[in-house]
């Protein structure tokens, strides 16, 4: 179980991880630099999961994503597969859950540069596009690296969301958190703490990763 | 403005001075009026013309700078210079370097220069991108006296070698009459008085500017 549990976990937190650091990213950078009507509103939104019960949010998420979900319909009509129950579904979770640590330092990273540099590198002929890969990007990378492990570390950790969207399927859905769950609830303290103390282990250097990155000197 | 020489845009903090810069470079849009330097119009409110900033060609030295924290004096110098290889870029940036006699600090980041470095460092990069003219927006604030007349020459050299026209921003009268060849002075956002700065220094003592 410990074993199992352990490669689904990293197969499902390392796909999440791809997409919260792509999606957030861009989020981040459309609520820091983007000039519209609602975008307050937007980044709320992006921001719920942070504060809503998991369980809510995975409830949210089964009604979009059931076979008669607003997206699941869909789907299942084109291709006869449903996500919900299977490893994907996990993904799911991990990234809705996830995503709004990522957005926030993100967003907070692309506002700490000084906009001079930005204006600087326009006056010298440079695109926005390219003032933001060899201007913005590189100057915000630590937070949002900080961003990157954060999130990391909270998918790792989903646990609510992920029981209601995906179940708790030894081998097929049961990450880490759920089979410390299953574990405890039958009785086998021994896995429990095996695989409370690889959680825990790597939340403690996440969360020193996090603060080296953000507290450190700054230096470029 | 002046076709060439160095033209001070000069008065009292709150003027506009800083806005007149921005306006020209392209960082803020005017409400109406007219830009033009050169031939070129850069902004007309009438016909809805409005050049980008990045076609404008104007070389901007920031009052504090904003030299790239993360890039080396040459890859700052380097940074607008618009040659297809990056060893042609590399080449260009270290003759200028050499023109304003900064080549020691080729490798240092911003944070390991003295102020008087930075100042050339940041009046090398505008000029190595090769700008139609070049704004100036205080650069000697935030130098210390003793390097401030050395750096004033070499503004004027470089004025001279280029031959394209600065716009200087100052509240100081020594560098106005220094550097000028013709002085603008600001008041309110309006233009206040044009000439020479023998002339224009003569009035202000009589009108309190």
């Amino acid at each position: 179980m410990v074993w199992e549990s352990f490669k689904l976990s990293i197969l499902v937190v390392t796909v999440a991880t791809v997409v919260i650091a792509t999606v957030g990213l861009a989020l981040g950078l459309l609520f820091a630099k983007g000039r519209f009507v609602g975008r307050e509103l937007l980044a709320s939104f992006f921001t719920l999961p942070l504060v809503l019960p998991p369980t809510v949010t995975g409830f949210f998420l089964i009604i979009l994503f059931g076979r008669h979900g607003l997206i699941g319909e869909p789907i299942y009509r084109i291709t006869g597969w449903t996500v919900v129950f299977t490893w994907q579904a996990a993904v799911i979770a991990a990234v809705v859950l996830a995503l709004p640590l990522m957005v926030l330092s993100a967003r907070a990273a692309i506002e700490s540069v000084n906009p001079q540099y930005e204006l600087a590198s326009y006056t010298l002929g440079k695109s926005p596009l390219a003032t933001f890969f060899r201007i913005t990007l590189p100057l915000a990378r630590r937070g949002i690296l900080a961003g990157i492990v954060l999130s990391f570390t909270r998918a790792l950790g989903e646990f609510g969301a992920t029981f209601m969207l995906a179940g708790n399927i030894p081998g097929k859905t049961q990450t880490m958190p759920l089979a410390i769950y299953e574990a405890v609830i039958s009785g086998d303290n021994k896995q429990a703490q095996v695989l409370a103390l690889i959680l825990t282990a790597v939340s403690v250097v996440a969360v020193y990763l996090t603060a080296k990155l953000t507290r450190g000197a700054l230096r470029y | 403005m002046a076709e060439s020489g160095i033209t001070i845009l000069f008065g009292p903090s709150g003027s506009g001075k800083t806005t007149t810069l921005r306006a020209i470079t392209g960082i803020i849009k005017p409400d109406d009026g007219h830009i033009e330097v050169g031939d070129r119009t850069f902004f007309d409110s009438q016909t809805g013309v409005n050049i980008s900033i990045q076609d404008r060609r104007v070389g901007y030295v920031f009052q504090d700078y904003a030299l790239f924290p993360h890039l080396t004096a040459e890859q700052n110098v380097s940074y607008g210079i618009k040659e297809r290889t990056e060893a042609k870029r590399r080449e260009r940036a270290r003759e200028v370097l050499a023109l304003f006699k900064v080549e020691h600090v080729r490798q240092r980041y911003p944070q390991n220069m003295s102020g008087g470095e930075q100042q050339r460092i940041a009046l090398a990069r505008a000029l190595a991108s090769d700008p139609s003219v070049v704004l100036l927006d205080e650069p000697l604030s935030a130098v210390d006296v003793e390097t401030r007349s050395g750096l004033l020459d070499e503004v004027a050299a470089a004025q001279a070698r280029f031959r394209i026209p600065f716009l200087y921003v100052t509240h100081n009268t020594i560098e106005a009459l220094r550097l000028g060849s013709q002085v603008v002075v600001l008041d309110k956002g309006r233009v206040k008085a044009t000439g020479l700065p023998t002339e224009i220094f003569k009035l202000s003592e009589v009108n309190n500017v």
